[in-house]
């Protein structure tokens, strides 16, 4: 019991889509990651029925998808823009499904305002949407398309638009919220690791209109498929560095020489790439040197770039410490936690830490 | 917005009005062309064919391209009058002046008067001796002019009432331009420590270049059909002296019922304007937008 | 040097008003004069330079020296109403399609439809007459006021679709898209979601509608003659060598009056921005 996309093309407009091909099942959510412009929202506008691919094809349950128009998809949306109905209020904005569906007027009454209450919108019902703060209307927005029970529900980055701290409030909200819709089918598209890790049941990797990986978060957080997908699904984006092996060392960036670990045994001698999560390097006395370039707290760490032997680098040091722009740093790397990629476009994965190493 | 099951909807709204002005615009236009190919007068009426002949006396017909010539100039002079006037009077009433609104409501008034109409009443105000027009400039010493009789004085007089009646027309186009315009360059430009004449050249004039274009071509387009206060104020009068293109095809063709020849002098007449606008438009483009600093 | 630019202001605003008000002002004054009052010079005030008369006023309903101004009065209503009426439908609809979706047909693209309907405005009425004049003497419609009504519609159809398009344009289309997903077919959803959040376009689409066709004079020159008389025609009409002024100018005032209410309708727009096309 799924929502099945099969070879999606679209080529006109940007973003493409390229060969799409993705499963999307039944009393799930499933994360839809990917960059700006990689095709998350033209994916979920082609499900939605508001675009049009060029070829390929949606089958729901088994059953033809695609030659449904928009309306007769049941299908809801969540923008990442705040879109309401301007000309109804709060109240005639969330009850506006149900009474296109005909629901008889007590009902909508009771279910719109256990919705309102449930966002915390009780107090505005009256408001026009232009009246609410940018975390209100979108809450309005989430509660028009709950209130539906939609078959297919799509949140296309819905808390990107608002403020660090409403985004992780509602980003809470949304957890016990969509478990009241697990009959249906859960898509939702975003930008940051942190939300897909959190939220998904399923997580599905995009990049410039093609699916580069689908599987639980936790698998594909251990065993990105390639280079491009740890550089997705990692924040800060995994260290990624060029190097050799060469008989028992493993030669990176400007011919910094480390101890090559059992694991890559079976890798012959050559060029490859080296994954490093930015909280695999750490300060050293007498390590790898290099000069700050950037430096940013975030909470209780502290992210350092900086130009080393290595190439450009991020470290990921715990607490809050200060490193001023173009200072010397030191790093050491933890050799066991390197994944391997091959040398080659994406960069497949060859090689990865084993889990609890890391 | 290309969507499945869309296609119907798509051609419905667009169809009904699509085919309803073609159908009133491109039959007329059509049939035009056919006419001009034909001898239809008032002697023998139908579509006889004559070929290009009409075109051909078009060509030698100097009270035409006169026509056409007088209409250029008093078209491009009027418009060019209305802009100036116009952005004059918006940047009067855009900001702080006390009874802004009652000004921007008197200022649009005339656009609202049916033109005809106020040009009978302007007629009446150039009469030559019972008109207040000879009788209040005499009060300063000046004339009596012969608003409606000299030449001169009649092309000066079309394009009074024309300026009467559609200054207002840049004046809204203009200040809703203004009134849309961002804060901050004017911001950055006071504290660059512009004054006022400096601020509008480098800041107001070139952010409504735009919506100044699009104000001259609408103004100018309008321009180009100028008939009806010819007709009202002097028909043409005195002699040809005010006659303009449209004029003198309602005389061959409604008057005279000359409708082949007509036809030909109305064809010419609508492709000689639409090459003319569209090189204005283009410099216009290029003069006010071209040269940009960006 | 402040004092003298603000008195400079003022002056040129006070010009102009006055310039703007001067032939308003003439012809009420002079729709109170008699023959007498007229043709012994221009006079201005009434008691002081000339005995004023209610003639000219009362001609507005038949008598001698005037125009009877009702039937002419209603027949441009009726004729301009229904045209705006008519166009901003047409109009609407058909903006709200050039807006929305895609009409690629060969090297034909949406912009082009857009400037076929606004290419309309550059035909000058003389050419479209004589052909007009024939087609609605072989439709039976000259002289009548749905054949009028149909010319008007061809004039004011390419208003009301540029100035929506415009307009629909800054409407954000994620709020039809969301209605359809809420389940409304395309014309519902422009029914109940866009056309409530785009009054003020279809006002302002409406206003020039208005304006455009109640002032036009030319087609209802060329094709009426006794049966439909509209307002500008009939009071032209009184446009002779002995003209009765006094009763001209009565006509005139009441023609133009109902129009000049619509400019205090655009001032508000004007400043609430709306005008500007900044919509909400």
């Amino acid at each position: 019991m799924s929502l099945v996309a099969q070879s999606l093309e679209l080529t006109r407009g940007v973003p493409h889509l390229n060969a799409l091909s993705a499963t999307f099942e039944r009393g799930k959510l499933t994360t839809v990651i990917g960059r700006t412009l990689a095709g998350k929202t033209t994916l979920m506008r082609v499900i939605a029925g508001l675009q049009n691919a060029d070829s390929g094809t949606l089958t729901l349950d088994g059953k033809p998808f695609s030659t449904h128009a928009a309306w007769q998809r049941d299908v809801a949306m969540v923008y990442q823009q705040f879109i309401n109905y301007p000309h109804l209020n709060v109240f005639e904005n969330v009850a506006f499904p149900l009474r296109k569906k005909r629901v008889a007027g007590t009902d909508i009454k009771l279910q719109v305002r256990a919705m309102l209450e449930q966002l915390g919108l009780a107090a505005f019902a009256e408001r026009r949407p232009s009246q609410l703060s940018g975390g209100q209307q979108q809450r309005v927005a989430l509660a028009r398309a709950l209130v539906r029970k939609a078959d297919i529900l799509l949140l296309d980055e819905p808390v990107v638009n608002l403020d660090y701290k409403l985004r992780e409030q509602l980003r809470d909200d949304f957890r016990s919220l969509l478990k009241t819709q697990r009959q249906g089918i859960i898509i939702y598209n975003t930008t940051e690791p942190s939300e897909a890790m959190m939220l998904g049941d399923q997580l599905v990797v995009v990049h410039e209109g093609r699916i580069l990986q689908t599987g639980l978060p936790a698998t594909v957080f251990e065993q990105p498929a390639s280079a491009l997908v740890a550089a997705i699904i990692n924040d800060p984006p995994m260290n990624i560095i060029a190097g050799h092996l060469v008989g028992k060392h493993i030669v990176a960036g400007d011919g910094v020489r480390l101890p090559k670990p059992a694991r890559f045994n079976g890798l012959a001698d050559g060029a490859y790439r080296f994954g490093l999560r930015a909280h695999d390097l750490s300060l050293k006395n007498n390590g790898i040197p290099g000069k700050v370039t950037f430096s940013e707290v975030s909470g209780s760490e502290t992210f350092i770039h900086a130009k080393t032997a290595l190439g450009q680098t991020v470290t990921q040091v715990a607490g809050v410490h200060i490193a001023p722009l173009g200072s010397d740093v030191s790093l050491a790397v933890a050799t066991e936690s390197l994944f391997v990629f091959a040398n080659d476009g994406d960069g497949r994965l060859l090689s990865a830490p084993n889990r609890g190493q890391r | 917005m290309d969507q499945i099951g869309t296609r119907f909807y798509k051609l419905s709204f667009l169809l009904p009005g699509f085919l309803v002005l073609l159908a009133i615009i491109l039959f007329p236009l059509l049939f035009t062309i056919r006419v001009s190919l034909s001898g239809w007068d008032a002697i023998t009426p139908g579509l006889g064919w004559v070929g290009i002949k009409n075109y051909l006396n078009v060509f030698g017909d100097t009270r035409f391209w006169q026509s056409m010539l007088r209409l250029s100039g008093m078209a491009v002079g009027s418009v060019l009058i209305q802009y100036v006037l116009g952005f004059a009077l918006a940047l009067l009433v855009w900001r702080d002046i006390k009874y802004k609104r009652f000004f921007r409501v008197l200022f649009l008034i005339p656009m609202m008067t049916t033109p005809v109409i106020m040009t009978v009443i302007w007629r009446t105000i150039l009469h030559e001796s019972l008109g207040p027009a000879n009788d209040l400039l005499g009060v300063v010493g000046l004339g009596p002019y012969q608003w409606l009789t000299s030449p001169a004085w009649s092309i000066a007089a079309i394009m009074m009432v024309e300026v009467w009646q559609w200054t207002p027309f840049m004046f809204l186009l203009l200040l809703a331009g203004l009134i849309s315009l961002p804060r901050e360059p004017f911001l950055a430009a006071a504290i660059d420590g512009a004054g006022p004449i400096r601020t509008f050249f480098n800041v107001t004039f070139p952010l409504l270049a735009p919506v100044s274009i699009g104000a001259i071509i609408i103004r100018l387009i309008e321009a180009s059909k100028l008939i009806e206060t010819v007709y009202v104020l002097t028909s043409g009068g005195p002699g040809t002296a005010t006659e303009t293109a449209g004029y003198y095809v309602y005389i061959k063709g409604l008057r005279d019922f000359d409708i082949g020849y007509a036809a030909a002098l109305s064809i010419t007449y609508l492709v000689i304007m639409m090459i003319l606008l569209t090189l204005i438009a283009k410099l216009l483009v290029k003069f006010m937008l071209g040269d940009k600093p960006q | 040097m402040n004092g003298l630019v603000s008195f400079l202001k003022y002056a040129a605003i006070a010009v102009w008003s006055l310039f703007v008000a001067a032939p308003l002002l003439w012809a009420v004054t002079t729709s109170f004069k008699t023959a007498n009052g007229v043709t012994g010079g221009p006079t201005y005030i009434p008691w002081l330079q000339y005995e004023p008369s209610l003639q000219g006023w009362r001609t507005l309903f038949g008598g001698a020296g005037g125009i009877d101004i009702v039937g002419p009065y209603i027949d441009s209503i009726i004729v301009t109403l229904s045209a705006t009426a008519i166009s901003i439908v047409l109009g609407t609809l058909a903006a709200y399609g050039l807006s929305r979706y895609d009409y690629r047909m060969g090297f034909v693209k949406n912009s082009d439809i857009v400037f076929f309907f606004i290419s309309q405005r550059i035909m000058p009425p003389i050419v479209l007459s004589i052909p007009f004049f024939l087609m609605l003497q072989f439709l039976g419609l000259l002289d009548s006021k749905l054949g009028l009504i149909l010319v008007y519609v061809a004039l004011l159809l390419p208003i009301a679709v540029w100035i929506m398009v415009d307009f629909f344009d800054g409407v954000p289309r994620q709020i039809d898209e969301m209605a359809m997903l809420d389940g409304l077919k395309p014309f519902e959803a422009f029914w109940k979601v866009v056309l409530p959040n785009s009054l003020p376009g279809i006002l302002v689409a409406a206003m020039f509608c208005l304006i455009f066709g109640w002032n036009d004079f030319f087609f209802a020159f060329t094709l009426t003659f006794t049966d439909t008389q509209l307002l500008p025609v009939a009071v032209v009409a009184l446009n002779s060598s002995v003209t009765p002024w006094w009763s001209l100018s009565a006509s005139a005032l009441v023609s133009v009056l109902p129009l000049i209410v619509i400019a205090f309708f655009v001032e508000k727009l004007l400043s609430r921005g709306t005008l500007a096309g900044a919509i909400r």
